[in-house]
């Protein structure tokens, strides 16, 4: 048995493909087994979902025989981090080039409700001029639930007094609708402002309010 | 036509014994999905929320281009270490380990919180193994002090077993297996992985142990099912190579049958069979698996394994007609590949598949396939598709598209970011010589002194009490020609005209005295008044001199500078879009190539099986054409070499 | 239906539009928008990157609509395990109209309101109904503004080429 084993492993293994996973340990598997074995290694992959830190996907540098893979692979990170880092700059560009420091005043939605609440949508006016009305997905809702700040309006503003409207609607316990406003004058001075819309129950549970929060 | 085969005919070779080694190695078993959860937060600057805004709807690289950004400009400054943890996270699954692992080291201090500190260390943790360093993943694993939150702690038992596994230190694994309190899923999954590396380190009994404890588990997920049959599978057939067909049976029959592992567990349960000389107990087995689909290995194999019974159960007419069978279902699907091949070759199948995706709207490193498209193709290159190198590789190859996309958004703002520029650049120039003669004036300061000096003036009247210099312009005249009457009277010689004058002027003066006193306190809260009203419009005017004076000095940055950038932008925008572009076809091509070679590998498999079959059913004819009593057991078989010795009367009805 | 396009079209145009100049809809990316559903919810097109997406605009005066919103129905019944998703863009000014409509057509596929219309302009939709097909990159593909009875045939193949990527 293990001697017909042997002989066929070393018929098959040599045209064995350099692009082989160097990660596969006993590259002295046979030609014949390897579909095999990358069936069952596919059910193993099919049934995992965050891999992680299980599943190495480079080799120690000791194996030479992958500097294929690995130079493809390698080059791609590369690429992804260059990608990565202009896309980056190109947003950092966008923001200084439009939004000045000087002029810029941004406004965040973030909710802190201890029942359950469902955002539909937040409307905005700045000096009596929409500025803002943001409809709310599922996804979007859950996300802020989790503790995420959402940036609804991002503009110039000049030195001086202005107001702020805020309305926020959505569906609380019990399906019902709710529909809540807050006003609030606020100065612009030299310097970015930021201003924070939060939607919280805190006065009363299960009734959620809106309080506008001035960042210095 | 005797048969002498001119050469040594591959012999049968139960796949199934091959197998047993193999399944053991490969890559370690997949562990359970676990979805990691930061530590919540109260939020202290508003631009980390808006990155957790993002990271919360699985949009990770929207979140590490914001977060990054925001550290960049110094706008989270109260999240120093919760920034460069979810930025390392970010990074590790975006697959760039090596900016993962740099953040995660920056957290190592001790002025960071030992809870973001143990994290770190976990996740440079895993950054290592994947990396290969085994020592240092294992160093990092044990710098973590206390207890991690309980998902994590499993996670992080089954990394140091899988360190000390790939170290081959298995002992000290199975110590802490065996010593493990925790959640049970991970550990499966742990001992699965252990008991494959004794395996291969050919210590079957103490892997028994380990693969018989998944093998037994009772579970309702599908993950633990799927990971049971796969234990019970892998023992079974190392058993089976190691000649304990007796030990085999009853652990491949653990084995679901309507599971993925079902086809090698019946392969095996019959190559059990046929070991112990049971050939027609064998039969049930293949039979039931070689009426499944003949794109499973072990299906084909069965198609051999099937005849090979009847030839050792004295039914050579039967073992004839299905070896002739098998020859045609064998050279039907030959076709199949070799036209699969052809697709690929011409870039078909690839495309299909690479633009396919099944993601849920997110992206990232630890993404799946999960379905597979209906091109006939496919149904090929399941095993090829699911596998770790085209998974890697697919995964890149989403992962550029997903880039290029989002850079080609850039290039349509360009043309209106440079006009935007270009209307700057005007409005600068035509206002800059206003500004510079402006500046030039010093108003500002001018403005200043000319205040200081009043003050002191002001000052100096309180000192002196000098009523007459707040009186009005009137009553100063009058004041004044008092005073020069005053001295002029002074110089006559006294007489009665003169002093009625001066009486008269001493009067008057005392009029005048007396009303200027009176008024003296109001004139002075008035004047003090009147000069902080001149301070506040200086204060005004000084905050406009300023801004216009940085307006000014900025005005190079602020276009100039920014043309720069955006020129440069642009250029490595299109350098970027080029790159992309090249590596993925050069993806796509390794991608194609990996199905080919898996395509060709399955070709060459089902050409070996061909020739066994064609050789068998030579055997058959030739023994059909010269009859004679002894069966020489010619025809290839798993035992051929000592099929004369210990295998020859096993099988006889 | 001819004047409910007119009009549409009046809305959706400026004076001065030089669509021909503009750059092609077809092989850029969809562009983006958030709608209120029928259902209630709101939906965000960008978040079902991932499914091939198909648009139709549709409004409730238009007959010839009621056809290719049926056909696409049965379509998203077959495909959508497959990851396929229709979305069904409202354009009528009055959205009662419509859901009255909706409702009584019994259409499994979303039902969005697109009442100022800017997300039609986005589409530069200029005739109804408008079918827009948007791959799982989020790119769009094709277009179709065909009204004819049998319209669906020119469509679906490609479509079906879409989901099979």
């Amino acid at each position: 048995m293990r001697n017909r084993k042997t002989s066929i492993s070393a018929r098959r293994s040599v045209p064995r493909i350099r692009v082989a996973d160097p990660a596969r340990q006993g590259r002295w598997l046979t030609a014949l087994t390897m579909a095999v074995v990358a069936a069952v290694l596919a059910l193993g992959g099919l049934g995992a979902r965050a891999q992680g830190a299980a599943v190495p996907t480079a080799e120690p540098p000791a194996e030479a025989a992958a500097t294929d893979t690995r130079g493809i692979d390698e080059e791609t990170q590369q690429l992804k981090k260059d990608a990565i880092d202009l896309n980056r700059e190109l947003f950092m560009l966008e923001e200084e080039l439009l939004f000045p420091a000087n002029t810029q005043v941004a406004v965040f939605v973030s909710m802190d409700v201890g029942e359950f609440f469902a955002l539909d949508s937040v409307q905005m006016k700045v000096d009596d001029r929409e500025v803002a009305n943001y409809l709310y997905t599922e996804r979007e809702a859950e996300a802020l639930l989790k503790g995420g700040v959402h940036r609804v309006y991002l503009g110039n503003l000049k030195v001086g007094e202005h107001e702020l409207v805020a309305i926020f609607t959505g569906k609380g316990p019990n399906q019902r609708d709710y529909r809540r406003g807050a006003t609030m004058k606020f100065v612009k001075a030299v310097g970015a402002k930021y201003l924070e819309l939060k939607i919280t129950d805190r006065q009363r549970r299960a009734q959620p309010e809106f309080e506008i929060k001035d960042w210095e | 036509m005797s048969l002498s085969p001119v050469r040594r005919v591959p012999a049968f070779v139960p796949l199934v014994l091959a197998l047993s080694a193999t399944v053991a190695a490969g890559p370690l078993a997949a562990a359970p999905a676990s979805p990691d959860k930061l530590p919540v937060t109260r939020i202290r600057d508003l631009s980390y929320g808006d990155a957790l805004f993002y990271f919360h709807q699985g949009e990770s690289f929207e979140s590490l281009t914001r977060l990054a950004a925001y550290s960049q400009w110094g706008r989270v400054p109260n999240h120093e270490a919760e920034a460069q943890l979810l930025l390392g996270g970010l990074y590790l699954e975006l697959g760039l380990h090596n900016e993962a692992g740099e953040r995660f080291e920056k957290l190592l201090t001790a002025e960071v919180p030992l809870a973001v500190r143990n994290r770190a260390w976990f996740y440079l943790a895993k950054v290592w193994y994947v990396r290969g360093y085994d020592d240092r993943a294992e160093q990092a694993v044990r710098k973590l002090a206390g207890v991690l939150p309980a998902e994590l702690e499993s996670e992080r038992m089954h990394l140091l077993s899988n360190v000390l596994m790939r170290q081959g230190r298995f002992a000290e694994a199975a110590d802490l297996l065996d010593g493990w309190q925790g959640p049970q899923d991970w550990a499966a999954f742990a001992r699965f992985n252990l008991g494959a590396a004794l395996i291969r380190d050919n210590q079957l009994d103490v892997a028994a142990r380990y693969l018989n404890a998944v093998g037994a588990l009772e579970s309702e997920d599908p993950e633990l099912l799927a990971l049971r049959d796969r234990a019970n599978l892998t023992l079974g057939l190392a058993y089976l190579q190691a000649s304990e067909a007796a030990s085999a049976k009853p652990v491949l029959q653990r084995v679901r049958l309507d599971g993925s592992y079902a086809n090698r567990a019946l392969l095996g349960a019959g190559w059990a069979e046929a070991e112990l000389g049971d050939y027609r107990a064998a039969l049930t087995p293949w039979l039931e698996l070689k009426d499944r689909s003949l794109l499973d290995a072990a299906v084909q194999e069965s198609f051999l394994a099937v005849p090979y019974a009847f030839a050792k159960l004295e039914a050579p007419a039967q073992a004839a007609e299905y070896y002739e069978s098998a020859m045609q279902s064998f050279t039907a699907e030959r076709e199949r590949i070799a036209q699969s091949i052809e697709r690929i070759r011409n870039g078909g199948l690839l495309d299909g598949i690479l633009a396919r995706e099944a993601t849920g709207g997110s992206y990232g490193w630890f993404w799946q396939l999960k379905d597979l498209p209906e091109a006939p193709e496919s149904r090929y290159l399941y095993t090829v598709l699911a596998g770790h190198d085209f998974q890697e590789g697919l995964k890149n190859y989403r992962d550029i598209v997903y880039l290029e996309t989002t850079l080609d958004r850039w290039s349509g703002d360009f043309d209106a970011y440079r006009s935007m520029i270009d209307t700057r650049e005007k409005a600068f120039a035509a206002r800059l010589p206003r500004t510079d003669a402006l500046l030039e004036q010093g108003g500002v300061e001018s403005l200043g002194r000319r205040r200081d000096a009043l003050e002191s003036r002001l000052n100096g009247v309180e000192a002196d009490r000098d009523v007459a210099a707040l009186g009005t312009t009137e009553q100063r005249e009058q004041w004044a020609r008092i005073q020069r009457a005053e001295q002029a009277l002074e110089a006559e010689p006294a007489g009665e005209d003169t002093d009625a004058l001066r009486k008269r002027l001493r009067l008057v003066k005392g009029a005048l005295s007396w009303r200027l006193a009176e008024n003296y306190r109001a004139s002075m809260f008035g004047q003090r008044r009147a000069l902080r009203e001149v301070d506040g419009l200086m204060r005004e005017t000084q905050d406009r001199w300023e801004r216009l004076g940085r307006a000014r000095a900025s005005a190079p940055a602020n276009t100039g500078e920014f043309g720069q950038r955006l020129d440069a932008s642009r250029e490595r925008l299109t350098a970027m879009q080029a790159r992309l572009a090249a590596a993925k076809l050069r993806q796509n091509q390794y991608l194609a190539q990996i199905a080919i070679d898996e395509l060709n590998l399955q070709k060459e498999r089902l050409d070996a099986y061909q020739v066994q079959a064609r050789f068998a059913l030579a055997a058959i004819y030739d023994r059909a054409a010269a009859p004679a009593p002894k069966p020489a057991p010619q025809f290839p078989g798993p035992e051929a070499p000592d099929v004369d010795g210990q295998r020859a009367n096993g099988g006889r009805p | 239906m001819a004047l409910a396009c007119l009009a549409l079209y009046a809305i959706v145009s400026a004076p001065g539009d030089a669509r021909a100049a503009e750059p092609s809809l077809v092989g850029a990316p969809a562009p983006d928008f958030v709608l209120r559903s029928a259902a209630g919810s709101n939906l965000r097109l960008s978040e079902q990157r991932g499914d091939v997406v198909v648009l139709s605009f549709w409004s409730s005066r238009c007959n010839v609509c009621r056809a290719q919103l049926a056909e696409l129905d049965r379509l998203y019944a077959t495909y959508r395990p497959a990851g396929f998703v229709v979305l069904g863009v409202n354009v009528d000014d009055d959205v009662t109209a419509a859901r009255e409509f909706a409702a009584g057509q019994k259409l499994q596929f979303p039902l969005l309101f697109d009442p100022t219309k800017a997300v039609a302009r986005a589409y530069r939709v200029d005739a109804l109904p408008m079918l827009v097909a948007v791959d799982r990159f989020g790119a769009v593909r094709f277009l179709s503004r065909n009204d004819k009875p049998g319209a669906a045939a020119e469509y679906v193949p490609a479509l079906r080429a879409l989901i099979d990527e």
